[in-house]
């Protein structure tokens, strides 16, 4: 077996060119197959990683009454934000939001809306709101895309928002549209009015109250604290990952067809060394080699090709993807009908299991793709072969 | 009721009415006073009426009929009459709470919560517009800020204030007839001052000494479109015998 | 000549059968890539198409601008005559009209009392006629948790974390109540049929579905519906048409009247164009990626297989043939070889797609708990752009491959390609 491997880097090496060559398009067949698998992971990951930079940072505290899904539990739902946050809020690491029910009139239309307050100078979520630190004609607000669209309101509009303070009491103002922002999170952007959070307290009543208490780091170990409801990020994402897991079985198929790549890479390759070196199986064969250990000589010869590839995918693959992976990968796209430029940028989810397995598939298949052809030397009449007589 | 104590309690009414309606000829009321001359107008201890409910929505009028029996301002118990859909749909107040019963499904629903804030049949008045019961002089404080002349007839402008908190608003602004007694007009007002809702009174009537808009027109004024809801009582009677099994849950079923 | 290189290559099966080969199953995975990729990334346009924004929708001008409101009120007439009309002008599309509606789910104990109450979404939709697609596009069947499909009027389905929720089973009655298209608050008992799994927390936790007559008795909504979906009967977006179908439509209506229906594309509804556009752009990015590594395989095959004919290059100069000759003959060559290898890749690509598109593989089976916004199969889509796709790199690299190969044949001394024969 030494003596096959050493044979077979040996005329590996001595190839030169045509096994760089093969080398090289295999180790980029590799680099692809997992860079694309990991855009698609990151494609359908997207939901999830939206809703983190938008809606949900790294979990969330509820006040206990508070109910997504049931609009009507909002006016139930608020409290004075506990004291022992105040130094992680200070921080920037956590962000209190309070949401009232309302009414905007957006061309006289009655529009039930989400009013939420917001410190204009938070960062965890990618909102736009520093814009609300502004002065303007009525109270800076900023709304999704989508709210935009529905209600077909512009930057500059003013419009009339109707709500009820703490006591149940009307009160309207007008709020001026200070941005509109592109989210892709339905539940960031749909019927909701983002404005600056020490104005909704004075607007309602409810000064240094919240309803959630959203912050920044996920792997912190957290306390129950009394009145709220913590939820971790594994608990509001459930549903997503629940869908992600759906669509392994279509990225199974956009796998196996990456790999298929990366066999046709090799097999071409196979054939042709073998048809073509019929001469060289023949004199292994006429100094004593049997059939099996020739067959085995081609076929590590071959199978070297994926590991030398993959030491030289390795070589730029590894810091390509790690680039790619926090980098992300952006396309542009057409400024939308509000002159919002949407870029899109996708960051690729590879996992250690999925870089592995991939080696090891790509690996274990050139080898039997290159074992395959070479069944045929075993055929082969040495003599013929010995004359390069195509058989 | 015979038909002769009827007829005293008549003349006994129209007396007193006779000497309020002169009152303002000599002194300039208090806003107070004012208020108070106007709910003891509004404000009945029994009556039973029929109105029409004519709701002006931007794709056409609806009309809707309906009978009400109240005792006090707690009590209420309301049947439709039409159109057909809503015939024998019937609601009953009692104290804080509404139930609401229809016929078709046979259920006795409880309004409360969010719902209350729903508007009634599509009108511009929600349930909580209704159910609020409280008189204007136990929850606002009131100052007369000057005087208009409304649809030829003299008025007194009263802006009354919030002086308890639980108010769905937190200003009104009114305009009292100066000899009846009788809101013409009232707007209502946000904290902020946004004009939020409109009410005009119209064909005041005098029934059993007291005197009473048979016309109140809603008009939600955020709202582009439509033109309001009309109310419309077409029969009303003062101090009627009400039995007192109609304000139970058991007669909703009848 | 062409002929001669033709019966060359015919008769030299290395250097025709397996270059062919290889480059049509490189072709065939290109283009069964594209369409399989088309599938499964516009997989979630087509289920907001199925679920809410149709291929082309209509609506009244005043629902449209109010849409997130569910505003029944506005909602289109005298639909019967609409969806006709609609059938006749474009019957490319399947029509099917929809009344999404909000309130509250309220369900009786043993004396008609409120046992306990929710709030709910709901959805009226075509579940009773014989001509409804409406069960397999919202894939209700395969949904069910408990009890059954709606069969009868009167029946509804409700979401099953919120049936457990209300404590409603199968069988049980409940009233829902809502708000009719003119307002008044509208009370209707349905009778529960069985219980669905939506797989999206918002629906799971609030959502009922009923057939569109009920809702409309409900709701005092004779011959009206909020929404008229337009679906391709081909069951893919295909927006260039979509758009001009909306236009046609838009053109002959009145602009004045706040009720007359508009219809609008599922690129025109809210965010909507922003998904496609981004599905369709990632897709031809991964295309694209997918195709320049397939290039770069059959060149590398186009350049082996120059690389390995050195030795023949070698005779054939030494008895005489002009290099350019030479170069020429090895070029159509590889034209030939590209091009039959792409036709035949691209042939059975097509077909392999084609096996999977439209109901594409059932893969309910092969998933825990099926639920209604889960995909339920594996679909190809096939557009125009297979059909050439696979050409770039099956014939494109083939013939740049051969070609830098072929330059040895300028670079090197005839003998040396002569000794490389020994090679």
């Amino acid at each position: 077996m030494k003596t096959a491997l050493k044979l077979a880097y040996r005329n590996l090496v001595g190839a030169g060119l045509r096994t760089w060559l093969n080398v090289i398009v295999l180790s980029f067949s590799f680099v692809v197959i997992i860079w694309l698998k990991g855009i698609m992971m990151g494609w359908d990951y997207q939901a999830k990683s939206d809703m983190t930079d938008w809606q949900i940072g790294g979990g969330q505290y509820w006040h206990e009454q508070y109910d997504s899904f049931d609009p009507f539990t909002l006016s139930e739902s608020h409290a004075v934000i506990p004291e022992q946050f105040n130094k992680e809020i200070a921080l920037g690491d956590m962000v209190p939001m309070l949401m009232v029910q309302g009414t905007l009139y957006p061309q006289g239309r009655m529009q039930s809306v989400t009013i939420k307050g917001i410190d204009p100078h938070q960062n965890l979520f990618l909102l736009p709101t520093h814009r609300l630190d502004t002065v303007v004609d009525g109270i800076p607000a900023i709304i999704g895309l989508a709210t935009a669209q529905d209600m077909q309101l512009e930057k500059g509009d003013l419009v009339t928002l109707r709500w009820r303070d703490a006591n149940g009491t009307f009160d309207a103002t007008d709020i001026v549209v200070v941005d509109i922002f592109s989210s892709n999170v339905p539940a960031a952007e749909a019927s909701q009015v983002y404005i600056p959070l020490q104005t909704l307290w004075e607007m309602s009543d409810m000064e240094g109250e919240a309803t959630l208490l959203t912050f920044r780091d996920e792997d912190e170990e957290r306390a129950e604290v009394q009145g709220w409801v913590l939820k971790p990020k594994e608990v509001l994402t459930a549903s997503v990952d629940k869908i992600l897991k759906t669509k392994t079985a279509g990225q199974s198929v956009f796998y196996i067809i990456l790999l298929l790549l990366a066999m046709l890479a090799i097999f071409d390759t196979q054939v042709l060394s073998i048809f073509r070196r019929q001469k060289e199986i023949g004199t292994y064969i006429a100094l004593g080699y049997t059939r099996r250990e020739v067959v085995g000589l081609f076929t590590v010869e071959c199978a070297m090709h994926s590991i030398l590839a993959v030491l030289v995918g390795a070589l730029y693959g590894i810091p390509f993807l790690a680039w790619q992976a926090k980098a992300g990968w952006t396309i542009p796209m057409d400024a939308g009908d509000f002159g919002i430029a949407m870029a899109q940028t996708i960051y690729p989810v590879f996992s250690i299991g999925l870089i592995i397995s991939t080696v090891l598939i790509v690996v274990v298949v050139t080898t039997v793709v290159s074992y395959w052809p070479s069944r045929k030397i075993a055929k082969m009449n040495p003599t013929e072969a010995l004359r390069g007589r195509i058989q | 009721m015979n038909y002769y104590r009827h007829i005293t309690v008549m003349k006994f009414a129209i007396a007193i009415i006779f000497t309020f309606a002169l009152m303002p000829l000599h002194a300039q009321p208090t806003a107070d006073q004012i208020l108070e001359r106007v709910d003891r107008n509004l404000s009945s201890d029994n009556r039973v009426f029929e109105s029409t409910m004519i709701i002006h929505g931007a794709r056409g009028s609806r009309t809707l009929t309906s009978r009400t029996y109240a005792v006090g301002e707690k009590r209420s118990f309301t049947e439709y009459l039409s159109p057909p859909r809503e015939e024998g749909t019937k609601m009953l107040k009692l104290e804080e709470q509404l139930w609401i019963y229809s016929p078709s499904t046979d259920r006795t629903i409880q309004i409360s919560g969010h719902m209350l804030r729903q508007s009634v049949m599509g009108s511009d008045l929600s349930y909580e517009d209704m159910m609020d019961d409280r008189k204007l002089t136990e929850t606002y404080d009131a100052t007369v800020i000057g005087s208009e002349v409304l649809d030829e007839r003299n008025t007194w402008v009263l802006e009354l204030t919030a002086k308890v908190d639980d108010l769905a608003y937190e200003s009104l602004k009114i305009w009292v007839d100066t000899e009846r007694y009788i809101p013409l007009k009232e707007e209502f007002y946000a904290k902020s001052g946004k004009l939020l809702k409109r009410a005009v009174l119209s064909d005041v009537v005098q029934i059993d000494g007291r005197w009473f808009p048979k016309t109140i027109l809603y008009k939600d004024m955020l709202k582009q479109g439509g033109d309001g809801t009309e109310f419309k009582i077409t029969d009303i009677r003062f101090n009627e015998n009400i039995p007192d099994y109609i304000f139970s849950k058991a007669a909703l079923k009848q | 000549m062409i002929r001669f290189l033709i019966k060359g290559l015919y008769y030299d099966k290395s250097r025709s059968r397996l270059p062919i080969i290889v480059v049509a199953i490189g072709v065939m995975l290109a283009v069964f890539l594209n369409a399989y990729i088309t599938g499964f990334m516009g997989e979630t346009v087509e289920l907001n198409a199925r679920f809410a924004n149709g291929h082309v929708k209509v609506m009244t001008k005043a629902y449209a601008e109010n849409e997130s409101q569910l505003p029944n009120d506005l909602a289109l007439t005298e639909v019967t005559a609409l969806k006709k009309e609609l059938s006749e002008r474009f019957p490319e599309l399947d029509w099917a009209a929809r009344i999404q509606f909000g309130g509250l789910v309220d369900v009786p104990d043993e004396n008609g009392e409120t046992l306990s109450q929710g709030p709910t979404t709901g959805m009226g939709i075509d579940l009773l006629s014989s001509e409804s697609m409406e069960i397999e596009r919202l894939n209700i069947r395969e949904s069910i948790v408990r009890g059954r499909m709606v069969q009868q009027p009167g029946e509804a389905l409700l979401a099953e974390e919120f049936s457990r929720k209300l404590g409603v089973n199968p069988g049980d009655e409940f009233t829902l109540i809502s708000t009719t298209m003119h307002g008044s608050m509208s009370l209707y008992n349905f009778k529960l049929a069985g219980t669905l799994s939506f797989g999206n927390e918002a629906m799971d936790r609030g959502s009922i579905i009923v057939d569109i007559e009920d809702a409309r008795t409900a709701l005092d909504m004779d011959d009206a519906a909020g929404i008229l979906l337009g679906i391709f009967d081909t069951g893919f977006y295909d927006d260039e048409r979509a758009l001009e179908i909306a236009y046609t439509f838009n053109a002959g209506m009145d602009d004045e009247d706040e009720y007359a229906p508009v219809m609008k594309s599922l690129t025109q509804q809210s965010g909507m164009g922003q998904l496609v556009e981004v599905t369709e752009k990632w897709s031809v990015y991964i295309i694209a990626i997918f195709i320049v590594a397939m290039a770069l395989v059959l060149w590398n095959a186009g350049l082996l297989g120059g690389l390995r004919r050195y030795g023949e290059f070698g005779v054939r100069l030494a008895m005489g043939e002009e290099k350019d000759h030479l170069y020429r003959t090895l070029i159509y060559e590889s034209v030939f070889i590209g091009l039959t290898g792409s036709i035949i890749g691209t042939a059975l690509g097509l077909f392999a797609a084609s096996l999977l598109q439209g109901d594409g593989i059932d893969i309910t089976g092969m998933m825990e708990g099926s639920a209604m916004l889960y995909p339920s199969a594996i679909r190809t889509r096939i557009t125009p752009t297979d059909y050439y796709i696979g050409f770039i790199p099956g014939l494109l690299s083939t013939i740049v491959g051969t070609m830098l190969a072929g330059l040895g044949i300028y670079k090197r001394k005839t003998s040396q390609l002569f000794k490389e024969l020994e090679a």
